[in-house]
This record gives structure tokens, C-alpha cells and sequence, in this order.
């Protein structure tokens, strides 16, 4: 039997803003043992950080508090305890890395300053040169190259990988017995995010410090936990070891979750959708051609601003697209894939190039021109937050457009159009009256999706729409995306980071790297057995659920 | 179904309606509104000479006599923007032809200035035996103009408020006279003429300006961009004070010229605003949207990027009203505003430059400025409040 050393019990957090109290931990109750990772998973607004920030104690006073439980850490309750030994726990017993490496480094000091600083103030005997000695250690541990001299470097001088390695060094420079991981890959690309989590997995087996690891990606979770807990509007509603809750689901609501996960869905995937190229579009005229595209951002310098170099977001792209057909387009963050779909829709100049859409040539058109096109061809964007206009009803939003195009012959009929997308979308004809900040991020989605589809285009282009989502509404997207295919004959370009996503949903596979196609081809034979090296790193670095042995 | 009917109205007829919804909006409305009253009426309000009499049997208007240009037009546009509001047209084309009669009104008020020169009144006439032996006769509630110095009584000047009333005497003074003088009250009301035009005029003028020149600098970007900041920062090296003083010294000082000088002179601070908003606004994936939706340049830029931008520009604008008029006082304290024609700053420093100090010189029109001031910052910020529907919806305004 190992030894707990957080032992959580009937913990409640109720949240206080000032018109209603919101129990946002309702009753949660687990241990982590000493050498062992715990890993909360569940969807956003499940309570999975609120149970992390009450552990270390860091949500604010007045608007937190908690009616009942405890909290054990090495037998001494949490919830007890002053300020003053709070923050003598904090840091050196208890560590916390958060999500975004970008937001937190202060990008003022080196990181060398950073991690010394943390050590100085645990260990305030420390001088000077065993504090530097220490931190360059810790740097070592977390394998960044050269540490010695990264020390004096400046976090944006960092990539986001490196970062989130600095704040792992800085979490482990005090050596804790307790780490709190909130999302910590999350904003990271999968090979990174690969890299990142074995760090993870081989300092805790050299140093035996616990881990209390928050994520909502059952990949990560299979990867990582000795222990899952599976959270739902504040309640834990299952926990267990990671064979058992990923195998042997109990509770529906976690059967419901590992069911939306694209990579089960692929396996449940109804043979009739996925539809492979018949001969008719074979034969026909790709509706989007690409020859050679180029997007180059000038870097300029000096007074004069002279072009010294040029940042070469797309480089001699080519690329047909059959109608009907939903290709995906993967790659990693900064790889080019975004400014490659705002280029076919002309929203970015190409530099050089052809751009044919239907057999006519799209770029170097005027605004005037381009006119009668944009309604061929639209795009939903990735971020539900500002997607939509948020000074303009649902009804101004989707009319406007029409109007312009054309599309019905007076407002009434195009508001009855309008409610009928949206109706497609699965929500409601009074959303119409509606303004964006009253809906879900996931009924964003879909608004944006209706606004794309009201122009009834023939080619869409989705930009990663759906990473910002919890996994259950990503997966109705897709269905839903599905069966537009399905309905209109429609073409897909979608742009995404998720492999899992493509393997369910895309029939051809587009990977970039650096500006550049990698490798392309048919999903089930890019995907299954890769031709190139990235591809192939790509893929091995995606985490599966399949649990390793 | 009452929610579809209000959504339906149209855009800025909806702004309108949450802004006077607005917590102290309606204070705000009923200072500005009996500021608007005052200006639009006030030759009937505060004159020397009687409404209506009746001589020898005839009735006779000596008002209407008097009444200068500049005062037809006001009333004119005044009710035709009344009547705009009754009769039932469609709310665009209203609001249309409310602007036009309102620029209609300014042109006639220019071209009168400039082709006949001011006509003299000696009002100490109007207490004479031809206008005060009648059969009976309607006096304006303040019978005193502002120009009117009280000579045929003699020595009347800085009289506190009433103090002649107390003395037996046939003058009631409400705020006292000044040191010419004249009624108090008589030059508050024609000088909320000045301060309502000036404050409007000057500051529609700059955000006119502003908005266009700002918008095509933070869409375009690039090299409009840089021409744009180019002119915006020879437009910030001009001192206001000192082009209006040249000028002033010039061509004599003209209230309308200071609206357009300070108008012309101040646009680029709204222009930094909006360039500065707009920068942000176009990379925002609903202005990508309307990109890609193929909307026309003028929709993506007013309807769906400036209402999104505008919330600095209407707190800069209120204080734009209140600097405008605080120019024109400036201006008059240094002895180079207008003349004979009464306004709120030249009163203030008529207290400051009299020996002793007069309280009633200084409370009523520092304490007009202040509420002007005031009511324009609650609009704008009520304005604020209904353009942004988050705050709207929570605050319980549909």
C-alpha cells in the first residue's frame, strides 16, 4: 500500500460573484499517492483547475470559499493552515505549472533571474552562486540545450516548448513533493506537447514527486496517469486506475465523453458518409486549384525600412481539390496552414502564383471583382469569441450578407432563410434575436457555420474549428459537417492540428511544414502508413488512447 | 413576438432608444433640452421690447420687428425638426432630413453674417412713452435684452441678485446685473446659444474628420497609414489657442470661425483613436467574415468595425465638447472672444477682473459650464453603454 500525500476530502468550492453563489466543486474526494500522478479530466466549467487553485490555496479571498472538506497534505489540512506557512508550502512543497507558457514568464527579467529568485526566497541561506548553480541544474533536468547559457536569455527569445520547460525547471528548482499540472500542453503542438509530457513522465520517476495533472485530452490522460478522476459540473464522478476508467468506463457520463473522442468516433464512423471519389469528380475539373502560391511577409529593417529577408509563410504551394471532397490540412502551429486558407479566399494577397476556383482565376482580382466569388467560397473561423460580430444581432449577421448576394427577394424571406440555416445548425429560428455573448462557444460555432452556409457556397474553408471546444460538442460539429457534405455536395478545406479529427472526418490529408507540403494523399494511407520523416514524427507524437504497457 | 418587433427596428434608431434609457440620461436630457429651449427662444425669453401691445386700438408684434436672420433660421429648423419628428416617415429618411435642415439652417446663419451688417438697437427706446403708454402690453418674462444696460436708469451695475427689488425699485434682477449693467439671467439664456453651437459644432466638425481620416488609416494601413500619422502630427503641432488668437487678430473674432478653427485643429486625437482601434478591429475574424461575405467597404467599415471602436472616441468626444467651450471662454478672457454678445466664459472672467468679489458673477455661469459639462459626459456615457449590448442586456434595457 503506498503512502497518500494528498488526501482530498468532501472538498466544496463555492464561487461567489456577487449575485449568485456557484458551486463549482461540489463535494470532491480523492488521494494521490507518493510517486503517482492523478489526472482530473473533464470538459471546461467542470471544476477540474477550481479543485487545483483550492489545493494550493490561490483563489481569491471574499469570492471563494469552502463550506466543507478538507485537504491532507502530509497530514496537515490545507484548509486550516495561515498564510504565512501557505506560502512556505507554496513552491517548495507544492508547485503549480500553468497553461499558457506565453503569459507566464515575466518577460522583463532573464529566466536565469526567474528560477533563482523562486530558490532564494524557499531557501533564503542560498547564495548567490548555488542558487545560479542550482538553477542551471534544473535547467539541465528539464533538458534544455546549452543551459548555462539560456540562463540570461529572455522568455520571448524562447520557443513555447522551451517555455513551458522553464516553468517545469522552475516548478522543480525547490524540489517538491507535489505538482500541479494545469493543462500544461495544451497550448503546444503535438511533437512538443510528445517531448513534454516524456520530460514529465521521466523526472517523476528520477525525483518521485507526485502529480496532480489537469487535462481534458483522454490522450494525454493514457499517457500519463496512474489515477483518473472524471469530473462533471463540479462532482467527480468517477475515479479510478487509468486500465479500468479508460477501458471499463462505469459512469455514463464518462462512456459519453471517451465515445466523443475523434479517434473513437473513427472507429464507429458509418461506412456511408465517408465517400470515396467517384469517377464523375475524377474526371472533372479540380474546383480549387493552387500552382505555386506563394505567401512571403517582407521583414523589414532599418530606417528606410528595406526588405532584408522575407518570412516565407506559404512557399510554391500546389494542390487540387476535387468537389465533394473534405481535405485536411495539418501541420503545426507557425507551419502556414491558416495564411494558406486565407490566400485561397484572397483575404491575404498571395505574392505570386494562380488561385483558380471553378477554372477562373482569383488572384489579382479587384474588391469589385472578387465580389460574385465570395459567395462560392467562405470560412468559419476558429476562435467562437470574436467569430461573430458582437455588436450585431444573429439576424444582422446572417441577412447582411445575403442581402448583398442577392439571396431572397425581400428581408422577410431572407429572415425565414436565415432561420431555416440556423434550424440546419441545430438551434433555434428565435436565435435570430439573439446577440453572440448569449450563446456557448460551440452554438457560436455553429452560428458561424450558418453564416458561411446561408451564401450556399460551394467550398468552405474551416479553420480549426474546432480546437476550442470540449470534445463532446467538437464531435456533433463534425457530425454535423458530415452530413452537409452529405446534403450539399459540399467541399471542405479544413485546417486543424488534431489528427484524430482528420482520420475521422477528411478524405484526402494535406501535411505542411515550414510553408511547404510535406506529404499528400488519401487520409487512410497518409495517416496509415506515412512516406516522410515528419509525417511520420507527426503521427508517432500524436498521444492515443490505446494505453501503453 | 415583442422581441422580434423591437430587434427589427433599425440600428441606430435602437441606439437611440437604450441610450435615453441610460441611468442619468434623463437629468442630463432635461438640462441639454432646457438648454435647447433657452437658445431656440431666447429673444422671446430675455428682450427688452414687448411681445405684443395694443396702441390706440392696434395690435402691433415689435418683437417680430427685431428679430435678426440668425433667429428666424433657428426657429425654423427647430420646428421643421419638430414637425420631421410627428409626421410619420420612414425613421432613415427622417433622420435625413432632419441633417438637412440643419445644415440649411447653418448656411443661412453664415450667409447673413457676412452680407448684412448687424443692426443697432437702442433699447433704453423701449422705456420711452411709445412703447410703455399703451393700452396694455405682453412683456417677455425677463424684460431686459442682454445688450441692454439699463442707461435710462442709471448706475445700475453689479447689483446682487434682487437687491433692486429690495430697494423699492420698479427692476427685479433674478441674478443680479453685471458690471455694464446688463441682467444677469437676460445673458445666461442668449449665451447657452454659444455654448450649445461652439461644444456641437467644433466637436461634430473633429469627429467627422477624425473618424474618416482615422478609419481609412487603420484599414488600409501601409502606406495610407503613414501619410495619415504624417498629417496627424502636423495637425498636433498647431496650437489651437494661438491660430485662433492670429486669426482672431486677423479677421476679428467670429464665433463661427472659431467652431471650424477648433473643429479643423483637433481631429487628431479621435483620428489616433479610431486608426488605433481599427488596427486592432481588422484582424478580428467577424471583420474577416465580412471580408469574405463580400460586403461593401462601407458596411465593414461603419457597421461592423466602428461600432466596436467607438467607445473611447464618444468619453474623448464629451471632453472635446467641454474643452471647445472652455476654448471660447479662454478666448474672451483674453479679451479677443466676442465682443457685445454675452457668453458663459466671458461672464466668468468679468467676475474674476472685477475688484471685489461678486458671487453672482461667478456661481451661475460656472455652474452652467459645470452642468453642460456634465450632462454631455452622462450621454456619452450612456451611448457607451448602449452600443455595447453585454452591458445593456445586463443592466435591464432590452
Amino acid at each position: 500500500m503506498p503512502a497518500s500525500l494528498l488526501a482530498i476530502s468532501n472538498l466544496s468550492t463555492y464561487l461567489n460573484n456577487g449575485t449568485e453563489l456557484v458551486k463549482a466543486v461540489d463535494g470532491v474526494s480523492f488521494t494521490i499517492n507518493k510517486g503517482e500522478t492523478f489526472c482530473l479530466v473533464g470538459e471546461s466549467g467542470s471544476g477540474k483547475s477550481i479543485t487545483a487553485l483550492s489545493v494550493i490555496r490561490l483563489l481569491p479571498y471574499g469570492i471563494a470559499s469552502h463550506p466543507s472538506g478538507k485537504i491532507l497534505f502530509n497530514h496537515q489540512d490545507l484548509l486550516q493552515v495561515d498564510e504565512a506557512s501557505l506560502r512556505s508550502i507554496r513552491g517548495s512543497q507544492i508547485a503549480m505549472i500553468f497553461q499558457e507558457p506565453m503569459t507566464s514568464l515575466n518577460p522583463v527579467f532573464t529566466i536565469g533571474d526567474q528560477i533563482m529568485e523562486a530558490l532564494q526566497l524557499h531557501h533564503p541561506e542560498m547564495t548567490a552562486e548555488a542558487a545560479q548553480e542550482r538553477a542551471i541544474q534544473a535547467l539541465e533536468q528539464v533538458q534544455m540545450p546549452n543551459s548555462r547559457a539560456r540562463m540570461q536569455d529572455f522568455p520571448h527569445q524562447l520557443s513555447g516548448g522551451q517555455r513551458q520547460r522553464v516553468m517545469i525547471a522552475m516548478a522543480l528548482a525547490c524540489e517538491p513533493e507535489l505538482l500541479i499540472a494545469d493543462e500544461p500542453t495544451t497550448a503546444l503542438d503535438v511533437t512538443v506537447q510528445a517531448e513534454i509530457l516524456r520530460l514529465m513522465r521521466h523526472l517523476q520517476t528520477t525525483t518521485g514527486m507526485s502529480m496532480l495533472f489537469i487535462t481534458h485530452d483522454f490522450g494525454v490522460v493514457a499517457q500519463m496517469a496512474h489515477q483518473v478522476g472524471v469530473m462533471q459540473r463540479g462532482k467527480l464522478v468517477e475515479v479510478g486506475l487509468v486500465e479500468q476508467v479508460l477501458n471499463r468506463p462505469q459512469h455514463p457520463y464518462t462512456h459519453q465523453l471517451l465515445e466523443a473522442v475523434p479517434e473513437n468516433l473513427a472507429r464507429h464512423k458509418n461506412p456511408n458518409l465517408a465517400k470515396p471519389l467517384s469517377e464523375k469528380h475524377l474526371i472533372a475539373e479540380p474546383l480549387v486549384q493552387l500552382r505555386h502560391v506563394n505567401v512571403w511577409f517582407p521583414i523589414k529593417k532599418g530606417v528606410f525600412r528595406h526588405v532584408v529577408d522575407h518570412n516565407k509563410a506559404v512557399d510554391d504551394v500546389s494542390l487540387d481539390i476535387a468537389k465533394g471532397q473534405i481535405v485536411a490540412l495539418v501541420g503545426e502551429s507557425g507551419c502556414g496552414k491558416t495564411t494558406l486558407g486565407r490566400a485561397i479566399l484572397q483575404l491575404e494577397k498571395p505574392t505570386s502564383g494562380s488561385i483558380k476556383l471553378q477554372g477562373s482565376e482569383l488572384v489579382g482580382l479587384s474588391a469589385r471583382e472578387m465580389r460574385p466569388w465570395r459567395a462560392k467560397m467562405q470560412m468559419v473561423f476558429q476562435d467562437p469569441q470574436s467569430s461573430l460580430n458582437p455588436r450585431l444581432l444573429i439576424e444582422t449577421t446572417l441577412t447582411e450578407p445575403m442581402k448583398i448576394h442577392g439571396i431572397g427577394r425581400s428581408h422577410e424571406e431572407r429572415l425565414v432563410l436565415a432561420g431555416q440555416a440556423l434550424e440546419r445548425m441545430q438551434l433555434k429560428p428565435e436565435h435570430l434575436w439573439r446577440y453572440p455573448h448569449e450563446f456557448s462557444g460551440g452554438q457560436r460555432q455553429r452560428i458561424g457555420l450558418a453564416r458561411a452556409l446561408v451564401l450556399n457556397p460551394e467550398f468552405v474553408v474551416c479553420d480549426e474549428i474546432t480546437s476550442a471546444l470540449d470534445v463532446s460538442v467538437q464531435a456533433e460539429i463534425l457530425q454535423l459537417l458530415l452530413d452537409l457534405r452529405a446534403e450539399r455536395d459540399l467541399t471542405l478545406l479544413f485546417i486543424t492540428h488534431n489528427i484524430g479529427v482528420v482520420e475521422y472526418l477528411s478524405d484526402q490529408t494535406v501535411v505542411m511544414y515550414k510553408g511547404r507540403i510535406v506529404e499528400l494523399g488519401p487520409t487512410a494511407a497518409v495517416c496509415g502508413s506515412p512516406q516522410q520523416d515528419y509525417t511520420k514524427k507527426l503521427l508517432a507524437a500524436v498521444p492515443r488512447l490505446s494505453l501503453k504497457l | 413576438m415583442t422581441k422580434q418587433q423591437i430587434s427589427q427596428e433599425h440600428l441606430s434608431r435602437r441606439l437611440l432608444r437604450k441610450t435615453l434609457n441610460g441611468p442619468g440620461v434623463s437629468f442630463a436630457l432635461f438640462w441639454i433640452g432646457t438648454l435647447v429651449i433657452c437658445a431656440v427662444f431666447a429673444p422671446f425669453l430675455a428682450n427688452s421690447m414687448p411681445l405684443m401691445m395694443s396702441k390706440e386700438g392696434e395690435i402691433s408684434f415689435p418683437i417680430l420687428r427685431y428679430l435678426r436672420t440668425e433667429d428666424v433660421a433657428v426657429l425654423a429648423a427647430f420646428f421643421t425638426i419638430i414637425l420631421l419628428w410627428v409626421i410619420p416617415i420612414k425613421f432613415k429618411f427622417r433622420v435625413n432630413l432632419a441633417l438637412v435642415v440643419a445644415v440649411l439652417a447653418a448656411v443661412v446663419v453664415l450667409a447673413n453674417l457676412y452680407l448684412k451688417p448687424p443692426q443697432l438697437v437702442i433699447y433704453d427706446n423701449f422705456r420711452t412713452a411709445a412703447y410703455t403708454e399703451v393700452d396694455w402690453r405682453v412683456m417677455p418674462p425677463i424684460p431686459y435684452a442682454p445688450q441692454d444696460y439699463l442707461r435710462s436708469y442709471g448706475g445700475t451695475g453689479l447689483e446682487a441678485p434682487l437687491a433692486a427689488e429690495a430697494d423699492q425699485q420698479a427692476r427685479i434682477h433674478l441674478m443680479g446685473t453685471e458690471e455694464n449693467g446688463a441682467d444677469v439671467l437676460s445673458r445666461m439664456i442668449h449665451a447657452s446659444r454659444i455654448a450649445l453651437s461652439i461644444g456641437i459644432v467644433a466637436t461634430s466638425i473633429s469627429m467627422i474628420l477624425g473618424i474618416i481620416i482615422g478609419g481609412f488609416m487603420g484599414y488600409f494601413s501601409g502606406i495610407v497609414d503613414m501619410l495619415g500619422m504624417r498629417l496627424v502630427e502636423i495637425f498636433e503641432a498647431i496650437p489651437t489657442l494661438f491660430l485662433l488668437l492670429t486669426f482672431v487678430a486677423f479677421f476679428g473674432s467670429s464665433l463661427y470661425m472659431m467652431m471650424v478653427i477648433i473643429g479643423v485643429t483637433s481631429w487628431s486625437g479621435y483620428a489616433r483613436y479610431i486608426r488605433a482601434e481599427f488596427l486592432k478591429l481588422r484582424r478580428q475574424d467577424y471583420v474577416q467574415a465580412a471580408v469574405a461575405a463580400g460586403l461593401p467597404l462601407r458596411s465593414i467599415l461603419f457597421r461592423h468595425m466602428l461600432p466596436n471602436g467607438v467607445a473611447p472616441l464618444l468619453v474623448a468626444a464629451s471632453f472635446g465638447v467641454a474643452s471647445a467651450i472652455l476654448a471660447e471662454a479662454t478666448l474672451s478672457f483674453l479679451g479677443l472672444g466676442l465682443v457685445d454678445d454675452p457668453s458663459w466664459g466671458q461672464m466668468l472672467n468679468q467676475s474674476v477682473t472685477s475688484a471685489n468679489f461678486n458671487w453672482w458673477m461667478a456661481v451661475f455661469p460656472g455652474g452652467a459650464i459645470f452642468l453642460t459639462v456634465f450632462a454631455y459626459t452622462l450621454i456619452g456615457e450612456a451611448f457607451r453603454d448602449a452600443i455595447d449590448p453585454n452591458l445593456s442586456r445586463a443592466a435591464g434595457v432590452q
